[in-house]
């Protein structure tokens, strides 16, 4: 019952945010929601580990959940409940600077639930179809709250979302079929199964040509949605466009859902042709969307775009890691998901509330001194900023290190070194860009934050829970994590 | 089956697949956008009776609902809709592409032609007619191509749907028995709902930007 659980939970909170009149309940209907499914999440990995090799299924094989999965179930609610805690004192702050209409909050409200639902069926449906399906899901109530502003550059940014986004969706479509259309080896009276762990079973028996075709076609594709590059030109305008608590579930989960989906391929194509094909072109759009990030960070005028680009390097980082394909890599890059949802949220919230301060997300127009005029959320966006460019004591630092090091133990070395130099210049783009907004003097006419309880708790518990997680990772979660690495490789 | 109804079965998917490429070749060259969309609409008839053909030759009734469902959703509903938005936002004026008629003709002949190259070597589905990968690669193309070569927000619509018409061409003919009767519908339902996401969109688009250009949408960059 508990993966039906967590398909119904978002589905009824959508449904009573759309029904329910009082304010009040609304806002913290979400956050209530997101927090049982935290919970719900929790158990669930709890249930994976405690069986190791075997996946829980639900409704005869139609739902199904491996430590992959679980994972995933787990990164989802957990920047789900930040991003709808930060929401309730965001959107309270719009609604009386009237820069939203109570129609769009309620939109907000309901859609957010569904978005959430959409992603918890990507990483809970073994159906591959219904996979696909989910995974549009999340694209169309997605481009919605991009698009919740009504701005002229919200919806510009909505539309290319919406029109890539949908391209990429249809040639992973197309991909999917020709998946299935391997399946048929022979003429057989049945259908064949198009569930992913029977079409992992009678992998060696697909058709190798159209295997590699459909590979093709799903890397475009679910690549577009996971914004690797080439493909990532719709990323910044989304992730900078949308309302901040949308940006943080965009860029912290929605990316490495798509990625997720994008990896059930990579392993039963693994499992058909070996892992030649597949690695080397994650590894290229890997390698070419950290080479990408670096120049656009450091020539970037904008602050939540920056931010953008910089998930294109986590997303391209997690990418290459996975196809360099040794143990330590891959466990490093589910690792580095773990940390970057958890970082990543918290730069956008902070991003969200000097928008809201200063009206504007320019470095230009924000000035200097946001140390004086903001205390609070300059030293989090600071913390948060250390942590995402990889520095001790926070956890990316460790993921970061153990894919660099996997790959100079698996004779990669020249990838390391690549990996190293563009985490360099990031580095230096992003710090170089925050030091002159956060330091320096403040404009003395500028209005000082009025920080609220909810607001501050959203930015700082996920720094507070990456803290705990680098100091000691627990034992449990590093079961998890092998075993999930495991699947990816192919070695249960 | 006997072997008989088989052969005309193939060769009926087949001719249909090919009226099916020579409306996307139409679309490419025609103007007007209502008659885009019956073009559009011309087209997803034919997939539905693509679907009635092989629901028929291999006694698969559940492939008998993608045709009913393409019927109603796609010949039906879906030209109904654009076209309500088309009336609603006064635009039936020309699309105007970016590269003109011949040019574009050549382009999608050369797009299809690299759609058969791409299929040839593909021999398992001898027996299910690679012709018919073929026709739903070329659609892919061409529908993309149409896609980056019109300027109106409605048009690129319409060229998505042309793209997802070949991959449902793919669906229904390549697998045999086509895809499972959850997924058919599932993804009928998400074409519908993308559909009705991207009206609401065109919508605000023309009352925010007082056109439906979309070539203007260029303020975001890098």
């Amino acid at each position: 019952m508990l993966l039906t659980f967590i398909l119904v939970i978002p589905l009824v909170a959508a449904l009573l945010c759309l029904v329910v009149p009082p304010r009040r309940l609304v806002e913290w209907l979400n956050p209530a929601a997101f927090a049982v499914l935290l919970v719900l999440a929790l158990i669930l990995c709890r249930a994976v580990i405690a069986s190791p090799g075997k996946a829980l299924t639900e409704w005869g094989e139609f739902l199904r959940a491996d430590a992959l999965s679980a994972w995933m179930a787990l990164l989802i609610s957990s920047v789900s409940l930040a991003s709808s805690l930060y929401a309730v004192s965001y959107f309270r702050r719009d609604l009386a600077q009237a820069a939203l209409n109570p129609r769009r909050w309620r939109q907000f409200h309901v859609l957010t639930p569904l978005f959430a639902a959409g992603m918890f069926l990507v990483v809970l449906a073994n159906n591959l179809g219904v996979m696909w399906m989910a995974v549009e899901a999340t694209a169309l109530s997605s481009v919605l709250l991009v698009a919740l502003y009504n701005r002229k550059n919200s919806l510009e940014a909505a539309w290319k979302y919406v029109m890539l986004g949908s391209l990429g969706l249809v040639l992973a479509l197309f991909g999917t079929i020709l998946t299935y259309a391997a399946a048929i080896v022979q003429p057989r009276p049945e259908m064949p199964s198009f569930n992913w762990s029977s079409l992992l079973a009678m992998a060696p028996q697909l058709d190798h040509h159209l295997m590699t075709m459909a590979f093709l076609f799903v890397l475009v594709g679910y690549g577009t949605k996971a914004g690797l590059a080439p493909m990532h030109t719709w990323l910044p305008d989304a992730h900078s466009e949308a309302p901040s608590p949308t940006s943080a579930m965009l860029s912290g989960v929605s990316l490495k859902i798509a990625l997720y989906a994008l990896l059930r391929f990579h392993i039963l194509t693994a499992a058909c042709l070996g892992f030649g094909l597949g690695c080397r072109l994650l590894l290229c759009l890997g390698l070419f969307s950290m080479l990408l990030a670096g120049p656009f960070i450091l020539m970037q005028k904008n602050l939540k775009r920056m931010l953008a680009y910089s998930s294109l390097e986590h997303v391209g980082l997690i990418c290459a890691a996975v196809g360099m394909n040794s143990p330590l890599t891959v466990f490093g890059a589910l690792l580095h998901m773990g940390f970057h949802a958890l970082t990543k949220p918290v730069l956008f919230f902070a991003a969200g509330n000097i928008h809201q301060q200063y009206h504007a997300l320019e470095f230009r127009r924000i000035g200097a001194g946001l140390a004086h005029t903001m205390p609070i959320t300059a030293l989090l966006l600071g913390l948060a900023a250390v942590a995402v460019c990889g520095f001790p004591p926070f956890g990316l630092f460790i993921s970061e290190l153990i894919v660099i090091a996997g790959g100079f133990r698996s004779h990669q070395a020249w990838i390391s070194v690549v990996i190293l130099a563009t985490l360099i210049a990031v580095f230096c783009g992003i710090l170089s860009k925050l030091v002159g907004m956060l330091l320096g003097p403040a404009d003395s006419r500028a209005a000082r934050e009025a920080p609220t309880v909810s607001n501050v708790a959203a930015m700082s518990l996920p720094l507070a829970v990456l803290l705990a997680l680098t100091v000691g990772l627990p034992d449990a979660l590093f079961k998890l994590l092998d075993q999930a690495s495991g699947i990816i490789r192919g070695t249960p | 089956m006997n072997p008989h109804t088989a052969e005309t079965a193939s060769n009926l998917i087949t001719l249909l697949a090919s009226f099916m490429l020579v409306l996307q070749l139409l679309l490419a060259v025609q103007s007007m956008l209502v008659t885009n969309i019956r073009l559009f609409a011309l087209q997803s008839l034919l997939l539905a009776a693509i679907a009635a053909v092989v629901g028929f030759a291999y006694g698969a009734w559940h492939v008998y609902v993608v045709a009913l469902l393409t019927i109603v959703g796609k010949v039906i509903f879906l030209p109904w809709l654009l076209e309500r938005l088309v009336r609603q936002i006064k635009i039936e004026q020309e699309v105007r592409p970016f590269i003109n008629m011949p040019a574009s003709m050549l382009i999608c002949g050369g797009l299809t032609v690299l759609a058969y190259v791409v299929a040839r070597p593909i021999t398992s589905l001898e027996r299910l007619g690679s012709n018919t990968l073929a026709v739903a690669i070329a659609l892919l193309l061409t529908g993309f191509f149409l896609m980056i070569n019109r300027r109106k927000a409605i048009t690129q619509v319409l060229a998505l749907l042309t793209m997802e018409n070949g991959v449902m061409l793919a669906a229904i003919a390549l697998t045999t028995y086509g895809m499972p009767l959850v997924v058919e519908i599932g993804v009928f339902f998400d074409v519908v709902i993308a559909v009705m996401v991207l009206g609401i969109l065109v919508f605000r688009i023309r009352e925010t930007f007082s056109s439906m250009d979309v070539s203007k949408l260029n303020q975001l960059k890098w």
